[in-house]
């Protein structure tokens, strides 16, 4: 099944670059004009191609991600998808425009701005004028946009995808019409269900209802929260859309926001730990114990399911998360681990969870834990980690914590030899 | 990658703002030369047939003779699709490119420069 996901996503990535390779194929553009004319066409092709699958791969459904490597990685590949294709369909009315230069002024007016009944033309302006009022945001073209405002503006891509395939049909340029037809239309109708599940279908077919049991502050600007509910499925180090249906809440009310487990995927209640980091957060510092939250998940793919690999664990701030899950789950466990968790915190205050961690190590001798204190011992440094384990730079690195920290842990291992693709970093970043 | 979508922004309504100004400016000299070209030389369907041949292509569409031969090598398909209308009505065939879609106005703006004259009714 993962095989057959990855495959058809390459496949639908891939398509648009196969049809521009046999269109050249069968006829090389003789000058420049046709030239510029074929690469105005080819960019509307793979733009609103890509946008599609940017759109498709938004689908967010339960454990699909896990086939693509996680859900922020699949947000990373829709971001990137969606910025490409932003780019070549802002190149496709320019450079038509310029491809029809030589035929005259007439000509180049005809193509930028056409009578009002070439409703084609105009339904492809709306599409993109449309685009650059949701991606704005998402690029952070006139400042940092609030989430939920963020989340009610990417709606409108639903009304870009219907006007630009009118536009691609009436026009199908590198297409014939009846592939244009059978491609645009199947395409569009994956993309549709993907944007149908998550705006109507997926809070009621894949949000489950919990009740919030307890609330336990751990620091402050810190809670754990525990949720009785329906069993759910899921390893450690994964995360979960949790939307609070507290009436008394002052911010966040029904808006969905992700979080981390911190329980162990055997307990029979959910754990989740929230950081203060904005207004639907904070209010739920003071959520009533027992209301009502749903929950849809679990995502990402961060940490592998065993742990008797050699691995060295870097967690900052509310980072420690799906550390904290991970050693809970081998802590009333009798298998074999090999880690060594660096657990990072600016004083011993805010290291909320090592006493837990602590006592966990001492009952798992594979399990070791390193406090550092930035207020103490400044940034972390490799000698460091040197004294955590002298064969750090031989275990697989997991990452999970502020940018800041991703970013200086990065470049210290890297800077220590450390192949590439055996550090995993883990950051929620959504825009 | 937002800085440099940013730009891709900024230069694309730069692009086609100075685009349109360029083509708004031009139009009415081009205009006005088009208007000068305008021949209203009648010609036979005959004499149009005589014009069969990508050296020399003369096409009728809507009852206006055009001399498309300079056109040839800039038309987006493979020639054959348009030389097999030279010398011919291919006024159908303009209409529906032969699936049923039609030219875009663009394909409309370049028509008034091949103007040679009306096709003469039988």
């Amino acid at each position: 099944m993962t095989t057959l996901i990855r495959l058809t996503t390459i496949a639908l990535a891939t398509w648009p670059l196969a049809v521009l390779a046999a269109d050249l194929y069968v006829g090389t553009p003789a000058d420049t004009s046709a030239w510029l004319h074929w690469f105005g066409r080819a960019a509307g092709l793979i733009g609103f191609a890509w946008f599609l699958l940017a759109m498709t791969l938004s689908v967010r459904l339960p454990r699909f991600d896990l086939a693509l490597g996680g859900l922020l990685a699949l947000w990373r590949v829709h971001h990137w998808l969606g910025a490409i294709s932003f780019v070549l369909l802002m190149l496709h009315p320019p450079l038509l425009a310029l491809a029809s230069v030589s035929a005259g002024p007439q000509a180049v007016l005809a193509t930028l701005v056409p009578p009002a009944s070439t409703w084609a033309v105009w339904s492809g302006w709306a599409a993109l004028l449309l685009m650059m009022v949701f991606q704005a945001p998402s690029f952070s073209f006139f400042g940092s946009p609030r989430y939920q405002r963020w989340k009610l503006l990417h709606r409108l891509s639903g009304a870009a995808m219907v006007l630009a395939l009118v536009h691609a049909l009436a026009l199908p340029g590198l297409l014939k019409p009846v592939t244009a037809e059978w491609v645009w239309g199947s395409l569009t109708a994956l993309a549709a269900a993907a944007f149908l599940w998550r705006l109507l279908l997926s809070r009621w077919l894949s949000r489950r209802q919990y009740r919030i049991t307890r609330v336990n502050s751990l620091a402050p600007r810190v809670v754990e929260l525990t949720l009785e509910g329906p069993p759910l499925r899921y390893d450690a180090g994964q995360f979960v859309y949790l939307t609070p249906l507290d009436p008394a809440l002052p911010a966040g009310r029904g808006e969905e926001h992700p979080y981390s487990l911190v329980s162990a995927p055997q307990e029979p209640c959910l754990r989740i730990a929230i950081k203060e980091l904005g207004d639907a957060s904070s209010a739920l510092m003071r959520v009533a114990e027992g209301s009502l939250a749903t929950v849809e998940g679990p995502y990402g793919r961060f940490l592998p399911p065993q742990h008797d690999g050699a691995a060295l664990w870097i967690g900052g701030g509310i980072g420690i998360a799906p550390f904290v899950s991970a050693a809970r789950a081998f802590a009333s466990q009798s298998g074999k681990v090999n880690v060594q968790l660096v657990y990072c915190a600016n004083d011993p205050s805010r290291a909320y969870y090592l006493a837990e961690l602590e006592r966990i190590a001492a009952s798992q001798p594979g399990f070791v834990v390193h406090p550092h204190y930035f207020a103490e011992q400044g940034p972390l440094t490799a000698s460091f980690l040197e004294d955590c384990a002298a064969d750090y730079r031989q275990r697989m690195c997991y990452i999970c914590g502020p940018s800041a920290l991703l970013n200086l842990a990065e470049t210290i291992l890297t800077g220590e030899g450390m192949p590439r693709r055996h550090i995993r970093m883990e950051e929620f970043n959504l825009l | 990658m937002k800085r440099f979508l940013f730009a891709c922004f900024v230069a694309f309504w730069s692009s086609v703002v100075s685009i349109w100004g360029y083509a708004v400016l031009a139009t009415d000299i081009a205009a006005d030369s088009v208007t000068g070209m305008a021949n209203q030389r009648f010609i036979s369907a005959e004499e149009l047939a005589r014009h069969a041949s990508s050296d020399d292509c003369w096409m009728a569409i809507e009852g206006v003779v055009y001399n498309f031969t300079a056109y040839l090598p800039q038309h987006p398909t493979p020639p054959v699709v348009m030389t097999d209308w030279c010398g011919k009505d291919a006024t159908q065939q303009y209409r529906t490119k032969g699936y049923g879609r039609p030219h875009s106005p663009a394909a409309d703006a370049l028509l008034p420069q091949y103007q040679v004259g009306m096709l003469k009714n039988p």
